[in-house]
């Protein structure tokens, strides 16, 4: 039985380590599907609340629209504290327009707190497919 | 003989979980021990009468990290019997495979740690490397490798495509290999025997008297298996078998968590093989209970978990209490580790596989009157014992 283990620290001899050498080589990839970073489509977003009714880390907030838009008659949006998020994706279940842009990132550490609120804006001009 | 008393936690490199074993040896052998918890708890259960039922779902995943899905799965379920809610049958299938993947990655976690307290390292840093393979099977179904939140309440959050269940299906190949493997490692290996034979032996009948659940108490001889007994989820449509053994002993408990990886690898295989069609994510979310009470339980890695759940129709619980697997089986346990040497303490208790996040949210424990003397390292080293 040592020989089997013997061959197996044997055959790691020659293999490239399984670790990985980050953040110097960001190799890290992550299965299809990863509940990432997401914030609001504010073309869809029509200010229901629901997000935020759910949230289980109060990470999301509602905040006053910089500018009227037509499907939005209640004139909030939601902002997703990433800080605070537990990244479930309750918001993105709950959302009955299917708002929520959801991406793979999950590279968040920073020196400020980040939200969602510059990034959600930015989807007023660009259509939402930021 | 002079009796000393070592303090072995919170924080300790050999325990891994912020708990205290006060241990007091006469020389090498182990006299008495006491277990001292309290270090992690976070008012979960308070929370969750705060909070509505969805909420209260994400809340109970997170009591614990490694058995989160079965967390939630113990809560869902029974409020899904509160509100009266059935889960399609291929929501069923889905969150099996997300409790098995899991039970698979957490029994290889406990292997790994057992290797690396008994010293020996390069087993622990291979177990690990392979585990990698179950945890991102994991994150391709739920979509992150730890925390699973794929339970909703009437159905799953996300379906299984073709692509993925080839992807499972290959990686679950490699992983029994290299599950088959570790457990020849562990069946032959002479420090393995060692370190771990004979030590900490809970006798049949003693294991039935303190109540442990899981395979700390299938490793002693007792067929005893929530998923048999009491099927939930898929489990009554899938053919299992409750692995067992009879010595009682440090090693015979992971030999069991090894037999019941191999198992769930089986049991994950067919719920992805025989996945039934059929809708799984449902179209809208129940939010109202009827008032009423409800026990409902689970076999997660560590044991029996059991939430108890009363409504009286609000949109919070009223109450719900958890009583998980690991706080029966380190609580009740102080007396197996009397006899052995000090080396011995974290091989027995490490083989219980104790959750301590689990096990910490309300709980008391009375000091006892007299004089408690705590001896450093540094002291100790200076004390001759004679």
């Amino acid at each position: 039985m040592r020989l089997a283990l013997l061959r197996e620290i044997l055959a790691n001899l020659a293999r490239k380590p399984a670790t990985l050498k980050y953040p110097v080589a960001r190799e890290v990839t992550v299965a299809p599907g990863f509940r990432g970073k997401h914030y609001a489509d504010l073309v869809k977003c029509i200010g229901c609340s629901l997000c935020a009714v759910d949230c289980p880390a109060n990470a999301i907030t509602m905040e006053k629209l910089p500018q009227p838009l037509k499907q939005n008659q209640r004139g909030i949006f939601p902002v997703v504290d990433y800080g605070k998020c537990v990244f479930c994706y309750q918001c993105v279940f709950v959302c009955p327009v299917k708002a929520y842009i959801v991406t793979e990132v999950f590279e968040m550490a920073d020196h400020v707190i980040g939200t969602s609120r510059d990034i959600s804006l930015s989807t007023i001009k660009g259509g939402g497919s930021a | 003989m002079v009796i000393v008393e070592i303090p072995i936690g919170p924080q300790h490199p050999a325990l891994h979980e912020p708990i205290m074993l006060k241990v007091r040896t006469e020389g090498e052998e182990v006299v008495e021990v006491s277990v001292n918890t309290g270090y992690n708890h976070r008012g979960i259960e308070k929370l969750l009468e705060k909070n509505s039922w969805v909420r209260g779902m994400y809340i109970s995943g997170r009591v614990c990290g490694i058995c989160n899905a079965v967390h939630m799965q113990t809560y869902v379920q029974g409020v899904e019997k509160l509100m009266g809610v059935e889960p399609p049958p291929r929501a069923n299938y889905i969150r099996t495979l997300v409790m098995e993947l899991e039970r698979i990655h957490s029994h290889m976690l406990v292997a790994a740690v057992m290797a690396e307290i008994i010293g020996f390292d390069t087993l622990f840093m291979l177990l690990m490397r392979d585990r990698e393979r179950v945890m991102y099977l994991k994150e391709l179904v739920t979509g992150n490798r730890v925390h699973a939140d794929i339970h909703m309440l009437g159905g799953v959050k996300r379906d299984l495509d073709e692509v993925r269940r080839d992807r499972i299906l290959s990686e679950l190949k490699i992983v029994e290999e290299r599950i088959k493997y570790y457990m020849k490692v562990f069946e032959e290996d002479y420090t393995i025997m060692k370190r771990l034979s004979e030590v900490g032996v809970i006798r049949k009948s003693e294991a039935l008297r303190l109540s442990i659940v899981g395979p700390t108490l299938r490793a002693s001889g007792i067929k005893s298996d929530v998923r048999s007994d009491d099927p939930y989820a898929a489990y009554s449509e899938i053919p299992f078998n409750v692995v067992s053994r009879d010595e009682g002993d440090s090693w015979a408990r992971m030999m069991v968590r090894f037999g019941e990886a191999l198992e769930s690898v089986s049991i994950a295989r067919y719920t992805v093989e025989k996945l039934p069609q059929g809708p799984a994510i449902p179209k809208t979310i129940p939010r109202a209970t009827k008032p009423g009470e409800v026990i409902s339980r689970v076999e997660a890695p560590r044991g029996e978990l059991l939430y108890h759940i009363v409504s009286v129709g609000g949109a919070n619980p009223y109450r719900v209490k958890i009583r998980t697997p690991s706080f029966l089986n380190i609580l009740n346990t102080e007396k197996v580790y009397i006899g052995h040497r000090l080396a011995d303490v974290p091989v027995i208790f490490a083989s219980y596989d104790p959750c301590i996040s689990c096990t910490e949210r309300v709980m008391v424990i009375d000091e006892k009157s007299g004089k408690k003397t705590y001896v450093s390292m540094r002291d100790l080293a200076r004390v001759r014992v004679g």
